[in-house]
């Protein structure tokens, strides 16, 4: 009796960590491929209208599109968003948050983050922004041109970029799905990017 | 020992039950979708322009009311957003979108309405997975495709074009998106739209 309980206990621990694994708060994309860790990220381009504070901010011109690779960040937090995703929706102010937290640290100089509205146009991003007072620059991509070179992931999703020798980015951490905890991921990046 | 094993074994059911409970509506969503292939981006004859006046309706809604054209006009402009069916991918992403541009309809003094071909039980069942709308959503299921067929956007497998109508205050329709159905509408032309009908006089 007391080894079936038992049995009974591990089964349930199991069923339970097995339903949190698979619940990944996420819009799903059909044949989406991230790129792997450790490849270079392509220089798409930034697309859509920037407040002149934040193209500043980046080193970039206010009107696009901009190479990503012109982007002066030592570390490039690129999220992957949509305003139609209501895991986007959700998780906006925790990023916000994370904006916060980088600024908190005194890592703005060296961390920068952005956001790409797969399939979004400019005014779908100017919606999404605004409702959510997003402090940091985000794009357009409303015909999913950067979405299919950057795998067709879903959202949201992050990959996060190290500048590397050729002043190219790296990829050094990709993440599918909310972050609910902007110090833990804040953490992960730091080590990840060898900061 | 008995007992401490029992213990053991209630608390880990109790987490597992927790564990799944946590799932929330959008995860749910995300994982009822009916794949679909790729489809004919058109598959109708449209049967209204703009400048014509738009078809009367009178539909069942998903709070038990009517949703009708006469209950707009003279009081608020109207945008009709047709779509093809519900628990199919593009279909459940385009109106939690929506969600986060309730101001923008408001400010320009526009009702907006979400219409498909499904029955009331179903599209209930897919907007509460979507975590519920602000904007009222209707029933053209009966006679099927009644309205659809009026405006010329019932597609000859039964369902509905990916379809927005800006209506004005006359009854007018003023803005028509007959969309690739595999693909969401840009928000942008139809606001501007809406803006242009808000601003006359």
């Amino acid at each position: 009796m007391k080894r079936f309980l038992i049995l009974v206990a591990a089964l349930a621990l199991v069923a339970a960590a097995s339903t949190q694994a698979l619940a990944v708060e996420a819009s799903e994309a059909p044949g989406a491929k991230p790129l792997p860790v450790g490849t270079a990220f392509p220089d798409v381009p930034l697309i859509g209208p920037l407040q002149p504070a934040l193209a500043a901010s980046l080193g970039i011109a206010a009107t696009g599109p901009t190479p990503i690779n012109t982007v002066d960040a030592e570390v490039l937090v690129v999220e992957i968003f949509s305003m139609y995703c209501p895991f986007c929706q959700r998780e906006a102010p925790t990023i916000n948050e994370l904006h916060t937290l980088i600024d908190k640290r005194g890592l703005s100089g060296r961390i920068k983050l952005i956001g790409i509205g797969a399939g979004n146009s400019d005014t779908e991003v100017e919606i999404f922004r605004k409702k959510y007072n997003v402090p940091f620059a985000l794009f357009s991509d409303s015909a999913f041109a950067v979405h299919q070179r950057i795998g067709q992931v879903g959202t949201p999703f992050f990959y996060v970029l190290r500048k590397n020798a050729a002043k190219g980015y790296d990829i050094v951490l990709t993440h599918l799905g909310v972050i609910h905890s902007p110090a833990d991921f804040l953490a992960t990046i730091t080590a990840k990017a060898g900061m | 020992m008995r007992r401490f094993a029992m213990l053991a074994a209630l608390a880990a059911l109790l987490i597992a039950a927790t564990a799944g409970a946590t799932e929330t509506n959008s995860e749910s969503l995300a994982q009822n979708i009916f794949q679909v292939p790729h489809l004919p981006p058109t598959d109708s004859v449209l049967a209204v322009a703009v400048g014509s006046p738009m078809p009367d309706f009178d539909l069942p809604a998903l709070d038990g009311s009517r949703v009708r054209l006469a209950d707009t006009i003279g009081k608020k402009n109207l945008v009709i957003s047709f779509v093809p069916a519900a628990w199919t991918p593009v279909c459940s992403g385009q109106w939690p979108g929506y969600n986060i541009a309730r101001d923008i309809f408001e400010d320009n003094d526009t009702t907006l309405v979400g219409i498909s071909v499904d029955n009331l039980p179903t599209l209930f069942a897919w907007t509460r997975q979507m975590g519920g709308l602000w904007f009222p959503v209707a029933s053209d299921f009966w006679p099927h495709g009644g309205l659809a067929k009026k405006l010329g956007i019932l597609r000859s497998d039964g369902t509905a074009e990916r379809a927005l109508f800006l209506v004005d205050k006359k009854g007018m329709i003023r803005f028509i998106d007959v969309h690739d159905i595999n693909a969401r509408p840009d928000l942008g032309p139809l606001l501007e739209a809406m803006e242009k009908v808000h601003a006359e006089k």
